[in-house]
């Protein structure tokens, strides 16, 4: 956890070499740093409306928050520190890079997910799901016009017969057909 | 010698009761069942079989309860390794090795081991139950609110090891992981913290989350490849490992079904923290730890025997002493007095012959469900056969109906979304998921344990140094923290004499 010497900091040492890293990487770590940051200090913030304890020898429903939140900001400064005092490094040969259309599809994804939630509290499991996985398919580059239905239509009743019949668990009914 | 002789009785007594046998093979088919679905766990199935068990005789009601508790813990392994969806909260700990395995083509041997030490360490934990049961029940009595706090402290110091790459990014998840899990009722007032008026976070909404990190958030990844998506996801190879490979491990099964025991003895503390410290012992003592996380067998061993090793040590408390080891128990609890039976001390004296009809009736179930699982790996594996294209989206539908399925709720399933979206974008920059998953499970037991013992002492800090078990387990938990630490530290002072080496020290992204 702690940080390489002052000495190694020297343009061209070894220790830069085994130190950098991407830009990618750099950004993403000083951005996800900002951002927890935040919600630590919006945490410490909102502790200051929890009550006192009732009893006298405990530290009351704050004292914990704080203490995490404390922690999560002080590690968040030193990944700050660390990455800019880390050299910027080119991409790494041996990954994977995902171009637009990978992140597009991830998004996507997370869309249809979202709407998926949305529409089962209206339309009920069955419509929901059934649709929601044939869009995934698509995405997934499985598009014909048969097999996309009728596997879709098949899970979803697979998974609703497992889980409502033989687990008695209550799947959504939907608003519109309640 | 006493309890030999009553446990060969109840072998007989459970060889003319054939419907019990018949409803034990039933429960622990519908355990690994309900424990592979993600957000259906041990604990509720056996709550959804309870209501079956009221019309039965005591044996053939407890034994069918016991099949789906052993079933449950183990079942929740086999999507753990297969797909990185844990079945149940302990099999989180199955899929840092097991899915690893997986993607190097040997989720057959992962299966396997998991089998068998599974089988292993309930087997070992059910004996244990049978001829230690006084001894260790007045351990437990020995575990009060110090020592259950040291105990989950203990439990949060296998972050370090667990962090993966970077130590900084683990320690980050794993205290973000116990901001978490502030959210919801205050353990002590039951004031809301947190919650923004939604009364679904007054509890901490762990499973939503834990299946959002792991499961949605590997699906996700998937659809950002297009090379991949018309593949296979992989093969399954050979089932068991072959016997060389096994017996190393058998030293690591041992070790982790002991602790499992221990563990599960404890109140308060289930599979899920069991499986997380055997997977921590098993890495420490290890001659290869860098292996750990990477797909280790060993690792995937460690975790099913500890988890599957509480399941005794969980019983033993429950039946000696009428304290249920976790939420399973607890259930179980209920169907022993609905069946007339009083859990406690007088249990085992009045009515002997019953209870170790039932030991006899779990041994059998632990050997039912070696068999059964062994045969239905080939079965289960098939799902690796299907193009990935059917199989994420198979993924995605069992993580959003697993997790409404926990509460009835949508909201939970919003939540699990959340949980996946920051669960890929952790993935993507190298935090791990499993220190907030850990912190998720330990945070709660550590603040209501630790306020429950500052107010039991008046608000004293002694009991952090005057107690033993707790100065103990303090301890272990500083040198767990630390030794991770100070062995990157000498590899890096030893790397950095090597010019052009990568130091493990500047992997601190």
């Amino acid at each position: 956890m702690s940080n390489p010497s002052a000495g190694s900091e020297r343009p061209g040492s070894s220790d830069d070499a085994v130190n950098a890293m991407p830009l990618t990487t750099k950004i993403a770590n000083l951005v996800i740093s900002v951002v927890l940051i935040a919600v630590a200090a919006s945490a410490i913030a909102t502790t200051s409306d929890f009550p006192k304890s009732m009893l006298a020898a405990d530290v009351g429903a704050a004292r914990f928050p704080i203490i995490h939140s404390g922690a999560l900001i002080l590690l968040c400064l030193i990944l700050i520190a660390n990455t800019l005092r880390a050299p910027t490094a080119p991409a790494a040969d041996g990954q994977v890079r995902v171009g637009i259309a990978g992140y597009a599809g991830v998004a996507l994804g997370m869309l249809a997910t979202a709407a998926c939630i949305a529409a089962m509290e209206h339309v009920g499991y069955g419509p929901a799901t059934a649709v929601y996985m044939a869009v995934i398919m698509a995405l997934m580059g499985q598009r014909s016009p048969v097999w996309n239905p009728v596997l879709a239509v098949g899970v979803t009743a697979l998974v609703y017969g497992v889980f409502h019949y033989m687990l008695q668990v209550p799947l959504p009914v939907g608003s519109l057909f309640e | 010698m006493h309890e030999l002789d009553l446990l060969m009785s109840g072998f007989a007594t459970l060889a003319s009761n054939p419907l019990a046998l018949l409803l034990a093979l039933v429960g622990v088919t519908l355990g690994i069942v309900i424990g592979a679905l993600p957000g259906l766990t041990a604990t509720m199935g056996v709550a959804i079989l309870l209501p079956f068990t009221f019309g039965m005789d005591p044996v053939s009601g407890l034994l069918m309860i016991s099949g789906v508790f052993f079933g449950g813990v183990y079942g929740g392994s086999v999507t753990a390794i297969l797909l990185r969806i844990p079945g149940t909260p302990a099999a989180a700990a199955t899929a840092l090795d097991g899915f690893e395995l997986t993607r190097k083509g040997m989720a057959g041997v992962a299966l396997g081991t998991a089998t068998l030490s599974s089988f292993l360490g309930g087997t070992a934990s059910i004996f244990v139950l049978i001829f230690m049961a006084p001894i260790l029940a007045g351990f437990a009595l020995e575990f009060s609110a110090p020592e259950s706090f040291a105990l989950a402290v203990f439990g949060l110091s296998i972050i370090a090891s667990i962090s993966g790459r970077s130590v900084i990014k683990g320690l980050i998840a794993g205290f973000l992981g116990l901001l978490i899990a502030t959210v919801g009722m205050d353990p002590m007032d039951g004031f809301p913290r947190f919650t923004g008026g939604y009364t679904e976070l007054f509890n901490v909404p762990f499973i939503p989350v834990m299946i959002g990190l792991f499961a949605a958030a590997e699906a996700f990844k998937t659809l950002e490849d297009p090379k991949v998506r018309l593949g296979m996801a992989a093969a399954l190879g050979r089932i068991l490992p072959d016997w060389p490979t096994y017996r190393r491990m058998l030293g690591t099964v041992a070790r982790s079904s002991g602790l499992g025991i221990v563990i599960g003895i404890i109140p308060g503390a289930g599979a899920d923290i069991a499986a997380y410290v055997a997977y921590n012992e098993a890495k420490r003592f290890s001659r290869t730890p860098e292996n750990y996380g990477k797909g280790e067998l060993a690792g995937v061993a460690a975790c099913e025997a500890g988890a599957n090793g509480c399941t005794g040590g969980a019983l033993l408390t429950m039946l000696t002493l009428g304290i249920p080891g976790d939420a399973v128990t607890a259930v179980m609890l209920g169907a022993l007095t609905l069946q007339g039976l009083q859990p406690g001390p007088l249990l085992l004296k009045d009515h002997a012959d019953l209870v170790f009809t039932l030991f006899a009736g779990m041994l059998f179930c632990y050997v039912a469900m070696l068999v059964i699982g062994l045969a239905s790996l080939r079965f289960m594996g098939r799902v690796l056969q299907m193009p990935k294209s059917v199989l994420t989206p198979v993924i995605l539908v069992l993580c959003i109906v697993g997790t409404y399925a926990i509460n009835n709720s949508l909201f939970d399933i919003g939540v699990m979304l959340a949980a996946g979206v920051a669960g890929y974008f952790m993935q993507k920059w190298d935090f791990p998921a499993s220190p907030v998953v850990l912190a998720l499970i330990m945070g709660p037991m550590a603040e209501a344990n630790f306020r429950r013992a500052l107010s039991l002492s008046s608000g004293s800090y002694d009991f952090l140094y005057t107690r033993p078990i707790t100065v103990v387990l303090l301890s272990v938990a500083v040198l767990t923290l630390l030794l991770p630490l100070v062995k990157r530290w000498r590899a890096h002072r030893m790397e950095s004499r090597r010019p052009g080496a990568t130091s493990p020290l500047h992997q601190i992204k």
